[in-house]
């Protein structure tokens, strides 16, 4: 099981989640995917995304306005 | 040997009034007869009280009659309950709750700031010691002894306003399970449905229950006489627990006795020097209207921000001099915190602008508080309003997570001054990328309101698009033009999808004949979708305004 990191700083929506979805297609199962984006409405997105995707959201933390969301994908 | 004024009223602009009318006139006797125990507080700050934020009573209680008297000369009396005003003899009859004693106060100048009380209507069950209102801090007090007692599992909040709803959010934050019933269709009432409802789905989303359109008939008890339930014709909710927060009344009684001329809103009639229809007697604060600075017409807007503004125009002109200061009226700027989600309104809403006989155009314009690169960088929903012949701004109205009242300011500001959109447009605000955007929120909306303005741009409101789907209505063709990673996580029920990359080589399978609704994240590509299909010559198309942002509805 591997842990990637995804920098999603500084892009727009949809950027964050484009890049989510890149980088989950790439991953195995059980792999761990570490995103951080600074758009506030990535915190809404990637919950929607995970639920949509059947991926764990393990973690979700704003870390003085960067996002750092940690997932396990399914 | 100075003046006597006597001031009745000693919260915010009582206070003010006489600590300024000191200032100016050292060798006056001031007095401040107030009937409550505490004076100068910060009503605004009780519900903070209430959820622990602020931790003790002292902090919310701005000054004491020692410190008053000792710091400006002013002599503040509590508990002293003025009875009756004759301003003919100009004295005041005063009960010293404290002696039971009555007790004559002359004055030459007198000034009434007797505030505003808690609408309470007759329902049964409302006077249980377990049904408060919250408006002075022994209010706030008993409630937060319950709390602190653990005596409070289930509360309910009657009335969806700044108070009722801070009150809840409070109860929330302190582990209460909260249910809020509003009257009205929505919660915040004076703020338009399309932010009202993004405040209530996001108080939903921390745990508060939002009822609306519903309304509370009575309160019950259990054998012991405790409150046990809350009830409305359609249900029953259990609690231990309510607060009454239906709104606020002036507080005119006494001056109307004494002869002062209400005005059309029920409060006391003041012109724009504070002065009421009789002479050396001056209203200031929640008791005393305003003017609505846009309509020009009397309103009444109690609010802390400007009760102290009055305070301090009426002891300026106590002296009756010729340089008089005036309050000339309020646009009517209000903002509230709740959870995360912040709103704020300046001016008119659009319905109020309707109701006042303005032909109106407005528009909803997702944009970034800051720099979207910079962290912490969030997406706010502002709504602009202005009249479709001079475009002059009639009110603002913006919602978020992120930094919110400083369009309000700035839209407060403008409004004041009667800016056009055009001005609004090409304001020249600061920029660097931790504090906004080069575009910044004002400026985006007010282009995107031009647009509308001039043809250029045809938008739809999410309640009308949705009030039309629910008609049944065929002769709409919604097709969403954001990404596939983006379309995933939901869409409008029945959209079609196409990306707007292709969107001029698949305009083919969109029906040129229907309205065409074209939808995005916040309008932006919504427009180039639609400037692309109007070019290719359909007749009909549409922007959602706010995209997907403001869209509160189901999706698919």
């Amino acid at each position: 099981m591997a842990e990637k990191y995804v920098n999603a700083r500084g892009l727009q929506c949809p950027g964050p989640i484009v890049q989510l979805f890149q980088a989950a297609k790439e991953a195995q199962a059980g792999d761990i995917l570490v995103v951080e984006a600074t758009d506030g409405g990535f915190k809404k997105d990637v919950v929607a995304w995970c639920k949509k995707t059947g991926n764990e959201l393990l973690s979700l933390e704003d870390d003085a306005g960067v996002l750092r969301a940690r997932i396990k994908k399914a | 040997m100075g003046k006597k004024l006597v001031v009745i009223g000693g919260v915010a602009a009582g206070t003010k009034a006489a600590a300024k009318a000191k200032r100016e006139h050292p060798d006056w006797e001031v007095t401040v007869l107030e009937k409550g125990k505490d004076i100068s507080y910060a009503g605004c700050g009780l519900p903070y009280y209430i959820g622990d934020v602020i931790k003790e009573r002292k902090e919310v209680v701005v000054k004491t009659p020692a410190e008053l008297k000792a710091w400006l000369g002013i002599d503040v009396l509590t508990e002293h309950e003025a009875l009756k005003v004759d301003t003919a003899a100009k004295e005041v009859t005063v009960l010293d709750k404290k002696t039971g004693q009555t007790k004559i106060f002359p004055y030459d100048k007198l000034i009434f700031a007797t505030g505003a009380e808690p609408f309470v209507p007759p329902v049964p069950g409302i006077d249980l010691p377990q049904v408060y209102t919250v408006r002075e801090v022994a209010d706030a007090d008993a409630i937060r002894e319950r709390l602190d007692k653990g005596l409070v599992r289930r509360a309910v909040v009657v009335g969806g306003g700044f108070i009722g709803l801070e009150v809840a959010e409070n109860l929330v934050l302190r582990g209460v399970q909260t249910t809020l019933v509003e009257l009205l269709d929505q919660v915040l009432p004076g703020f338009d449905p399309e932010l009202a409802i993004l405040v209530q789905k996001h108080l939903e989303e921390h745990g508060l229950t939002v009822i609306t359109g519903d309304k509370i008939t009575s309160f019950v008890a259990d054998e012991s006489g405790n409150l046990k339930a809350a009830i409305t014709p359609t249900r029953e909710i259990p609690c231990d627990l309510a607060v009454w927060a239906t709104g606020v009344r002036p507080n005119t009684r006494l001056a109307a006795e004494a002869g002062v001329e209400l005005g059309p809103t029920k409060a006391i009639k003041v012109n724009e020097y504070m002065e009421t229809n009789i002479p050396d007697v001056y209203a200031v604060g929640d008791c005393a209207e305003n003017v609505q600075l846009i309509t020009g017409k009397p309103a009444w807007i109690p609010m802390g921000s400007t009760a102290n503004k009055m305070g301090r125009v009426a002891a300026l002109n106590l002296d009756g001099g010729a340089d008089k200061d005036a309050l000339r009226g309020v646009v009517g700027t209000t903002v509230v915190k709740l959870f995360d989600i912040k709103a704020g309104k300046t001016g008119l809403s659009e319905s109020m602008a309707r109701k006042e006989g303005y032909d109106v155009e407005s528009v909803l314009v997702p944009a970034h508080d800051r720099a979207h690169y910079y962290p912490g960088s969030h997406l706010i929903l502002v709504k602009l309003i202005a009249d479709k012949a001079s475009h002059r701004v009639l009110g603002g109205q913006v919602v978020g997570e992120g930094v919110i009242d400083k369009p309000i300011d700035v839209l407060a500001t403008a409004i004041t001054l009667g800016a056009k959109v055009e001005d609004l447009a090409k304001l020249d605000l600061a920029y660097a990328p931790p504090f906004s955007t080069a575009m910044p929120p004002v400026v985006t909306a007010a282009n995107v309101l031009l647009n509308k303005l001039t043809g250029r741009l045809n938008g739809i409101k999410p309640q009308e698009l949705k009030a039309r789907l629910d008609a049944g209505e065929g002769d709409l063709e919604i097709v969403d033009v954001r990404k596939d990673e983006e379309v995933l996580l939901g869409k409008i029920p029945g959209a079609k999808h196409i990306v707007l990359d292709e969107i001029e080589a698949r305009a083919d399978e969109i029906d040129r004949n229907k309205e065409v609704v074209l939808v995005c994240k916040v309008g932006l590509r919504g427009y180039l979708a639609a400037l692309k299909l109007k070019a290719k010559g359909f007749p009909r198309v549409t922007v959602l305004e706010g995209g997907m942002t403001a869209w509160p509805y189901a999706t698919e």
